[in-house]
């Protein structure tokens, strides 16, 4: 990767980005209202309510805390049971979908593996909130609609993930059994599944915490997690309301996240057997005592129990996942919604397609085409910011460049840079933690109706991860120059520019690229908060209840995404080679 | 018994092996040297049939492996084992586990999860006694990935002795170790693989070693064999004509 050619393409894109997203600096300065209001509204973080803000609601029969452990639970519940969907169809998908799956790939196997990749990327492409729409809009409000809106594009990220990783797995292992006359399944599974399943396991893990974010924002659209409280908060102007769901809605998504680490770690490293007791008296222990003396962890056996125990829960508690609507009465919902998703004029003129080309065209050049420039722009200037703060950020959150012998030469502790370097990186775990479309909701309430607050709130979270991201590929460079540099008396920031930046360049660019898929996804999304882009339109077209332009919409950001998600991905697979081979 | 009639072998238009004509008896310990791109490794692939002879037979027990596929090839395969280069661990598998993988053929599908998942008693004391002969035994239940270098190599030699096989094929077992633990490995291999009567065909790097410890040493170079016979009788000339 030719770095200048990068940085300079970079500061183009995201110049442009700007000009066509009409985001002028002056409009990154709130209002005399917007001030006052963001004013009242942080003023509000320090003192969250413990009780409604509204006092008539007091004493009644409803608490506040009540309110607030029910959203906490359903966010959690939804979250968990559309992830137990997800893995069945990312198992399913992801195995279908690997090479390793088929030792012997004729050519028909061959298209069908690339078919179920295919499928895979499609359904992710379009984002749970769409798929929430469509299910309202098709069936009605129901508990079920919002699990399988966030489980079908949860299950395509599963399965497209789960069938690198297995390939990424193969290794002779399964060539040993195959060798040894086992048959191709048994080698699969315990060669390939079985190599492949903490990183697995990990990734799960990971796409649950996303789903716990995902299930918050669903709120927006009328299920009742934590962005509906969110919300409705907002619109009666309980603002310290906002901050203790928006503290809950942090701590449980921190929890996770700690959580997901340790039994990441644990699975990746495993527990070693205690060593004192392999040898008795100088001979070896029996086996009894060996096998008492393996390596296990009781924290990862809870874990598993409780993820079985909250996956039965949360599809037992729940009595109405029909949300007590007559099947009869769906299936009707259903026939007048796929009767309304044909564009108005084919339906007029007696299913004749010959009239759809017109119609489209006049969608695209009216608004559509304009839409989504819009929103790659979005999602392309909100990334170039969140990886320039990240780049920035890493010289000073990098643990090894921050402690007081850094890259192992001794220069002396600076409490000043140790808080520098907490701050950021508990900035860059609350902006990862905080969903996007949330982030969006309250930004724009601060700074008025204006991209900045989109383009901010994508930078912010997407910041965070890359901060983090960045911060580990630093530590992990192995770098003697960097040492050099340092043991020469040059300063770290000569050290991270001169030399650990150079190497970690590739990889830095890699992650660069797999957030642009996902900021891609999420710019789609945004515009439903009211400001021009695709998401816009889906709203705007569901408002009028016109489901034929709400498709294509819906449709054209999925084509967006699906072309996002393939130039990432062979962005990422030579930069990878790239990065492998130095 | 294994024996192979003028085979040849390419990949593409590169020629890995070329009218290649050898017989190994039962209970034979064959060391195949030469440098890299000799053919050794497409030699030992071929004995186990996850290579095809572009032409010629290679023939186990008079049967032509070529010729054998499904259930006969499974079968044949079930009484050679194979220790690759990487040695072919489940990293996050117990010791035990991955042992038990070697009888993979044996058990079945449903075998092998009961295997992986509740080992019984007696196969884990069946194992332990395995373990006990390569050194061992106390790292039964340790993952494989806490091990060091020269405890896995161990496993996967005793991965391969509980697959019961008569001939054991080793490819380069040794060859990112240093001199030392190169030397007690390959002495734990052929001795234990003479007390059970096995043959050994095992590909080196390291002239002394398959000299000390094999009955035959067979030199490779370009795709052909040009030397074979004891290690005593091994001239210096005829390491000349294998560089």
């Amino acid at each position: 990767m030719r770095r200048r050619w990068f940085f300079l393409g970079g500061i183009f894109l995201f110049l442009l980005g700007l000009w066509v997203l009409e985001a002028g600096p002056a409009d990154l300065v709130p209002s005399e209202s917007g001030r006052v209001a963001a004013g009242e509204f942080l003023s509000a973080s320090l003192s969250p309510a413990f009780d409604f803000q509204n006092p008539e609601m007091r004493g009644g029969e409803s608490r506040f805390f009540e309110k607030l452990g029910r959203a906490l639970w359903l966010t959690l519940r939804y979250a968990v049971v559309a992830m137990s969907l997800a893995l069945i169809l990312g198992v399913i998908g992801g195995v279908l979908g690997s090479r390793a799956w088929w030792s012997r790939p004729t050519l028909f196997l061959q298209t069908l593996r690339i078919g179920v990749r295919l499928l895979a990327t499609a359904v992710r492409s379009v984002h749970e909130l769409m798929w929430a729409l469509l299910f309202l809009s098709a069936i009605g409000t129901s508990p079920f609609a919002a699990v399988c809106a966030m489980a079908l594009p949860y299950g395509g990220t599963l399965a497209k993930v789960f069938s690198e990783l297995l390939d990424e797995g193969e290794s002779s292992a399964a060539e040993v059994i195959r060798a040894a006359g086992g048959g191709g399944f048994v080698a699969f599974i315990t060669g390939v599944f079985t190599r492949a399943l903490p990183d697995l396991a990990t990734y799960a893990l990971y796409r649950l915490e996303c789903a716990i974010r995902s299930s918050a924002v669903l709120g927006f659209v009328g299920i009742p997690t934590l962005g509906y409280e969110i919300k409705t908060a907002y619109e009666d102007g309980h603002y310290r309301e906002i901050w203790t769901y928006l503290y809950a809605l942090l701590l449980l998504v921190v929890f996770f996240e700690w959580w997901g680490a340790r039994v990441r770690s644990l699975l990746t490293h495993g527990v070693p057997a205690r060593r004192s007791a392999e040898n008795v008296g100088g001979n070896i222990a029996p086996l009894a005592t060996l096998w008492k003396a393996r390596g296990r962890s009781w924290f990862l056996r809870a874990s598993v129990a409780f993820l079985l125990l909250g996956v039965t829960a949360g599809w037992l508690v729940e009595d109405q996942w029909g949300a007590g609507v007559s099947w009869e009465q769906r299936m009707k919902n259903l026939d007048r919604f796929t009767d309304e998703i044909v564009p108005h004029p084919v339906r007029e003129a007696g299913g004749d397609w010959g009239e759809f080309g017109v119609w489209f065209m006049e969608r695209m050049t009216e608004r559509g085409a304009e839409a989504l420039w819009q929103t790659f722009h979005l999602g392309t200037a909100a990334i170039l910011l969140a990886g320039l703060v990240a780049l920035m950020g890493v010289r000073f959150a990098a643990r090894s460049l921050v402690s007081s012998s850094p890259r192992g030469v001794r220069e002396g502790p600076s409490l000043f840079r140790k808080v520098i370097a907490m701050l950021l990186r508990g900035g860059s775990m609350l902006g990862r933690a905080m969903p996007e479309y949330i982030l969006a909701f309250l930004l724009l309430r601060i700074f008025g109706p204006t991209v900045w607050a989109l383009i901010l709130a994508l930078a912010i979270h997407n910041g965070g991860i890359l901060l983090r991201l960045g911060a580990e590929v630093i530590d992990n460079t192995v770098s003697q120059a960097s040492s050099v540099i340092l043991a020469q008396g040059g300063s770290r920031t000569a050290a991270y520019f001169g030399a650990l930046l150079p190497l970690g360049f590739n990889r830095l660019v890699l992650f660069l690229f797999y957030r642009w898929e996902s900021c891609i996804r999420e710019a789609t999304v945004l515009g439903m908060l009211g400001v021009a882009s695709l998401g816009f339109l889906i709203s705007d077209a569901k408002v009028a209840f016109y489901y034929d332009e709400m498709l294509l919409w819906v449709g054209l950001g999925a084509a967006l995404v699906f072309f996002g998600d393939l130039t990432s991905d062979i962005v990422r697979h030579r930069l990878r080679g790239q990065a492998e081979s130095r | 018994m294994l024996q192979f009639q003028s085979v040849g072998l390419s990949y593409g238009a590169t020629r890995a092996l070329d009218a290649v004509d050898l017989r190994i008896e039962p209970g034979e310990q064959v060391c195949l040297i030469g440098p890299s791109g000799a053919g050794k490794s497409s030699l030992l692939g071929l004995m186990n049939g996850r290579l095809s002879a572009s032409d010629g037979a290679v023939c186990l027990n008079g049967e032509d492996l070529g010729r054998l596929s499904g259930k006969s090839l499974k079968e044949a395969r079930a009484g050679i084992a194979w220790v690759p280069q990487d040695l072919g661990l489940v990293p996050n598998l117990r010791v035990n586990q991955n042992i038990a993988c070697g009888r993979a053929a044996r058990k079945g599908l449903l075998g092998i999860l009961k295997s992986l998942l509740v080992m019984g008693k007696g196969e884990k004391e069946e194992i332990a006694a395995l373990l006990r002969r390569v050194g061992i035994e106390e790292k039964i239940f340790s993952r494989v990935d806490h091990l060091s270098g020269g405890q896995q190599q161990r496993v996967a030699i005793a991965r391969a002795l509980y697959q019961n096989p008569h001939i054991i094929l080793a490819d380069e077992p040794v060859s990112a170790v240093d001199p030392e633990r190169a030397k007690s490995l390959v002495g734990l291999l052929t001795s234990l693989a003479r007390e059970e009567e096995k043959t050994l065909v095992m590909s080196l790097h390291d002239v002394s070693l398959a000299r000390r410890y094999f009955d035959r040493v067979i030199g490779m170079r370009e795709g052909q064999i040009v030397m074979d016979g004891r290690p005593d009788e091994i001239g210096l000339e005829d390491l000349y004509r294998l560089d």
